[in-house]
């Protein structure tokens, strides 16, 4: 008797055809981004977005071309953080056309396309069950937002990823090993310990992992102008990757991106120098590969 | 997934893909050699795993679901021009299909609602090239 693989095609279903089309049309799509970056954790709430939003602006401040894709469809923050959440979309002869700041940093994010006061949620015919099916429908989402958005000519793709140590993985393998991944840590042993988790994890996945950023290492204290400590910090964790720079929590620069403000208008504290000298540490990491 | 006539050992062809009925589907398949015939029906559980692949199944491409996720949340949801009485061109609509089918509302209402501000009945691409330049993109 026949074998599952003793029989070519798929049985007439045109899933997997399906499924390959659209990876065509995926890396057609981005067949123009020279990087791809992803920004991740494992940990929620170590700054992954705003991190995410200044190397944007670091870069393009030393003229590169950048866009950043918000992969948080649940808990996005890039719409606002970039002002862009009243932005309609528009179709272009490509695809969505890319909206973009001021500073001309590219944003797609679905904050762009679902108000703040309603949840991300999916017409389904199990909508009950949705743990099941859930995690494959964003996979999908994300992916017709990657093959129908005109991304056009890009030196940088920051791709924010959302929390979990696993859904870390997740992304790493579905943005395969052209996606380079930067983990963001805070400076106390729970946040490493999360993140050790997220680089064991990687060691799986075809991706390679540029290094760790040390992100709210004290913060900048307006009154005397001097960093001062956040978190006990500890080095007890080794990550066993390279230390990309250490950022100090700014209120002014937080502040800015809560209000969709630019941030090079902000960015008068000491923690500017340290984003632009992470974005620095990964163009050189990126370059020597 | 497969369905292999055991008596002739030969792979059935899917024939046909009914209409999803409460989330179930019903894909009929046939033997080539001996014309026998079975139909694998899916609960609604299945039928949402496949298809949150964001893919149709079978030769008609059948649809299992609304393809637009966010449908509920998004006023106007229906076909460009249904309700706003703006009518599109062939040409921007083209357009319009070329996006992300979960965007294509917000984006045909977003564009529907610039046109009418501007006394514009009809979208074609000098307004959606407006659009993109008013917009800042």
């Amino acid at each position: 008797m026949k074998s599952y693989f003793d029989i070519a095609g798929d049985g007439g279903s045109r899933v997997l055809e399906q499924v390959r089309a659209k990876q065509s049309r995926i890396a057609a799509a981005l067949a123009g981004v020279r990087r791809m970056v992803a920004v991740g954790s494992g940990k929620g709430g170590v700054g992954k977005s705003t991190l995410t939003l200044q190397l944007a602006h670091a870069l393009r401040e030393d003229g590169a071309s950048v866009a950043i894709l918000d992969a948080d469809l649940n808990g996005p923050s890039q719409a606002r953080m970039t002002g862009l959440g009243s932005v309609a979309p528009v179709p272009g002869p490509d695809g969505l056309v890319l909206p973009r700041t001021a500073a001309g940093i590219g944003v797609v994010s679905m904050g762009l396309f679902v108000p703040e006061s309603a949840a991300l949620d999916f017409e389904s015919v199990a909508a009950g069950d949705s743990y099941v099916w859930r995690a494959t429908k964003e996979f999908a989402v994300l992916g017709d937002l990657l093959a129908g958005v005109a991304w056009g000519p890009l030196d940088f793709l920051l791709v924010d990823l959302p929390p979990g140590a696993e859904r870390t993985v997740q992304y790493a393998e579905f943005f395969g090993a052209a996606a380079a991944l930067v983990l963001v840590t805070l400076p106390s042993d729970l946040s490493r310990g999360v993140v050790a988790r997220s680089v064991a994890g990687l060691r799986r996945a075809p991706n390679r992992v540029l290094g760790y950023v040390e992100n709210m290492k004290g913060y900048c204290c307006s009154e005397c102008g001097s960093v001062r400590p956040l978190f006990a910090e500890s080095s007890a964790i080794d990550l066993g990757i390279p230390c990309l720079g250490a950022v100090p929590f700014d209120p002014a620069l937080a502040a800015a991106c809560d209000r969709g403000e630019p941030l090079p208008a902000a960015a008068a504290g000491p923690a500017w120098p340290a984003v632009r000298s992470v974005a620095a540490a990964i163009r050189g990491a990126l370059e020597a590969s | 997934m497969k369905f292999l006539c055991v008596l002739c050992d030969q792979p059935m062809k899917l024939v046909e893909v009914a209409p999803p009925d409460r989330g179930a589907l019903s894909v009929l398949y046939e033997c080539p050699e001996c014309a026998h015939r079975i139909a694998m029906l899916t609960n609604p559980f299945e039928t949402q795993m496949v298809t949150s692949l964001g893919v149709e199944i079978g030769p008609g491409g059948e649809k299992t679901e609304s393809k637009c996720p966010f449908s509920a949340m998004v006023p106007g949801a229906g076909a460009p021009g249904a309700e706003s009485g703006v009518t599109w061109t062939a040409s921007a609509l083209r357009r319009l299909e070329r996006i992300p089918e979960f965007v294509r509302p917000m984006a045909r209402g977003g564009i529907e609602r610039f046109a009418r501000e501007r006394g514009l009945s009809e979208v074609d691409e000098a307004v959606l090239d407006e659009a993109k330049s008013f917009f800042g993109m």
